[in-house]
């Protein structure tokens, strides 16, 4: 009976100290910055809407058919839904009572006027590299320039106790230590910005690097271990591999990169799901040198240390099919509905039908991507570039066992080789789909 | 103790239990049921239904070899026929996905159609006349054998694909949409809208795309390889039926080609109305054709 009161009261007292030393935080850990912003100052207002795009802010914090910043937008997490705020300057309901501090905290060290602990699907912890001077031009921005709306916040879905927010103070602990941004090592100035605007503002490891299982980024930066923008999986898309290896950007040159960037297409691919947002919010609103600049960095990225490099097999598909054998498991199937746009080549058709050729989303470790864009078919980016989006229309109508059949036929053809997509595979997208979060937009519904 | 250890037993037995029941009870997504058509008798009394059979189930045929060599014909035409077809378009340039959809011309019917008297031809025509005619016009080549391996396989396709639906019956598909024909086409409307909306893949000069072994992916709309003057798509509002319904494709998440629906009837008329007179083959035979008058108004001559 005493060891148990004890165990009590030393439980007890470790609550105490976590919550503590996480109540503390924004007076030793996140101190607030003492600052003075010219708002009113044009040039600095055109840079930070400049930067706010390459942040892509509007992305998350816009639900669809919602105003501009207004927030809405549901993040799926395993525990709930998170909702993005609103960030317009109103003052009741937005940012518009922020001062510049306020605004700095929030956006490099995840932490609300109030002392509240933002979620790490805020990106701070790759913010956090972010310089004053960009930071400063922001604040101006949208305090300025960004229309405020009266909307409130939407509480999270996440359940009690889950939902307390106090121990993200010792995530952030954890895994957002306060770092500056140090340059690669390149005698190339393209490098070091396209590095500090892939692991900042950019923030492309949010999607593209592997989470831990605290949520964690393995790596806000190239460490050597591989794992940044090594390809990870969110709300059932895999967001792919971006190195300069075999399943990454090895085949891609540097100008197809910068094309894509740009437009969301090129000879050989299209950006579809998620993707296709960032291109149509951010990247394509970004200058020549600065796409350049990202292109450049992940060209540098070298592969992951001691895995085997995957290579291309023999093409006996393209044969196959043009002489009319469409006997392998799948290829009917693929016949029936896929040849009229992605072709017997598989090489689809350049900029408008993406090809499945050697395309790495296709053979991707992790086929979710292939598997989402399936069922619930895709749309490229709408850009000046191109008068014509084009959508891929999807196949839920198709059986499991068709579906599986089909995908694993496309992942081994043409030379492709990858593992089976299983009836159970498709069975758990269909679930994952049916279960998105409802988008939050009530000023559109008025 | 041992009543203790009992009631856990089956305490647990009963958790297990339980849980193996909800894992089995719980259903796998899957796809909903098949969509179908309603089949119509002359008075247009739903009969029965029609769905669109997978072309898996081909394999399953006493002919199969024969109905596949018939769609391969119908969707590779200029590249497997090429003493037979002379421009660069196949049969599936106009029939979408194999025949198998809704107002894109669609080979589901055709089997039962003909023979029949056709206001073009003046007399009774049967399905070979017909597929021929096509390749006379729309192919602008020369007609395949009547009896031939390609012809019968061509109707072997589609005479599976009516899934034995009775000969006096039809499925309620139609071969296009409807579009007002009194509008007055604008062509330089039409030429502005194609640069906007069809140059992407049948090219700035209506050139059409090819794949790198230079067989179509995207038909031309006009000059010396498209269809010519004698096709039904060479008339205005012939055409705009098809582009308002079938054309573009890839615009939609839903159909099974997302086509069609992105232009109004008058942007349809004005865009059919540019390309259709742009410079394309003549059609000698053309003297023949409406021989007892009640030529449509978008005749080219």
């Amino acid at each position: 009976m005493r060891v148990l009161k004890l165990a009590l009261l030393a439980g007890l007292s470790a609550l105490a100290i976590g919550w503590g030393v996480a109540a503390s935080t924004p007076y030793w850990f996140a101190p607030k910055q003492d600052r003075k912003v010219d708002i009113a100052d044009p040039e600095l207002i055109a840079r930070g809407e400049y930067l706010a795009r390459a942040g892509d802010c509007v992305a998350c914090h816009t639900a669809p058919g919602g105003a501009p910043y207004a927030g809405g937008l549901g993040l799926q997490t395993p525990l709930g839904t998170i909702y993005a705020t609103n960030i317009t300057p109103d003052p009741e309901t937005g940012i518009g009572s922020y001062d510049y501090g306020d605004f700095e905290r929030a956006v490099r060290k995840g932490l609300r006027p109030d002392g509240v602990h933002l979620y790490p699907a805020m990106p701070f912890a790759s913010y956090k590299v972010v310089s004053d001077a960009d930071t400063e031009a922001m604040y101006a921005y949208f305090m300025s320039a960004v229309k405020p709306v009266a909307k409130q916040n939407q509480p999270t879905t996440i359940p009690w106790p889950a939902s307390l927010r106090w121990p993200l103070a010792w995530w952030q602990l954890l895994f957002a230590q306060p770092r500056d941004f140090e340059a690669p090592q390149s005698d190339d100035p393209l490098v070091a910005r396209g590095a500090y605007l892939v692991e900042g503002l950019a923030h492309c490891g949010a999607c593209h690097t592997p989470r831990g299982l605290a949520y964690e980024e393995k790596a806000l930066k190239e460490d050597g271990s591989g794992r940044f923008l090594s390809g990870s999986v969110l709300e059932g898309w895999y967001a792919k591999n971006l190195r300069n290896e075999d399943t990454g950007l090895v085949t891609w040159t540097e100008e197809e990169l910068v094309t894509f960037l740009r437009t969301g297409r090129n000879k050989r691919t299209a950006a579809f799901g998620s993707m296709s947002d960032v291109v149509e919010h951010s990247l394509q609103y970004l200058g020549d040198d600065d796409l350049t600049a990202i292109a450049r960095y992940l060209k540098s990225l070298p592969p992951r240390p001691g895995r085997e490099q995957w290579r291309p097999k023999e093409d006996v598909t393209t044969a196959a099919l043009r002489g009319g054998d469409f006997s392998a498991p799948g290829a009917m199937t693929y016949i029936e509905h896929c040849t009229a746009c992605h072709r017997l080549d598989g090489k689809g058709a350049p900029e408008v039908y993406p090809a499945l050729a050697g395309n790495s989303m296709v053979f991707a470790d992790d086929p979710s991507s292939l598997i989402q864009v399936t069922l619930a078919g895709g749309r490229m980016p709408s850009t000046p570039g191109h008068s014509m989006a084009f959508t891929m229309p999807g196949f839920a109508h198709l059986s499991n066992a068709d579906l599986a059949e089909l995908m694993t036929f496309i992942r081994n053809g043409w030379g492709n080789h990858a593992s089976a997509v299983t009836e159970a595979d498709i069975a758990r997208m269909r679930k994952e789909i049916a279960h998105k979060p409802v988008h939050y937009a009530p000023e559109a519904a008025q | 103790m041992r009543k203790s250890f009992l009631i856990a037993g089956v305490a647990l037995i009963a958790m297990a239990g339980s849980a193996a029941g909800w894992v089995a009870t719980r259903a796998v997504p899957d796809a909903p049921p098949a969509a179908s058509f309603a089949v119509l008798d002359a008075e247009k009394n739903e009969v029965g239904r029609y769905v669109v059979p997978a072309d898996k189930d081909i394999f399953a045929q006493p002919n199969a070899d024969e109905i596949i060599y018939g769609k391969r014909l119908l969707a590779d035409t200029a590249r497997l026929l090429p003493d037979n077809v002379g421009a660069a378009m196949n049969c599936n340039s106009c029939h979408l996905l194999d025949g198998k959809i809704d107002a894109a011309n669609g080979y589901i019917n055709t089997v039962n159609f003909y023979p029949r008297v056709m206001p073009r031809a003046g007399k009774e025509v049967d399905l070979e006349t017909r597929i021929n005619g096509c390749f006379q016009r729309s192919m602008n080549g020369r007609p395949l054998d009547r009896e031939g391996r390609e012809m019968k396989a061509m109707i072997a396709y589609m005479e599976w694909l009516r899934q034995g639906v009775a000969k006096e019956h039809r499925v309620d598909i139609v071969n296009a949409g409807p579009v007002d024909e009194s509008l007055i086409p604008d062509p330089d409307n039409g030429k502005a809208i194609y640069a906007q909306k069809c140059a992407a893949c049948h090219g700035v000069n209506g050139e059409g795309m090819r794949d790198q072994f230079g067989d179509i992916i995207f038909p031309p709309l006009w000059g010396d390889e498209s269809f010519n003057i004698g096709a039904g798509l060479a008339r205005t509002y012939k055409a705009a039926q098809f582009v308002k319904w079938a054309m573009p494709p890839a615009m939609h998440l839903d159909g099974q080609l997302g086509q069609g629906g992105v232009l109004t009837d008058q942007e349809a008329v004005d865009v059919s109305e540019y390309f259709t007179h742009m410079p394309r083959p003549d059609f000698a035979p053309k003297v023949n054709d409406w021989p007892n008058g009640n030529k449509p108004k978008d005749a080219r001559y």
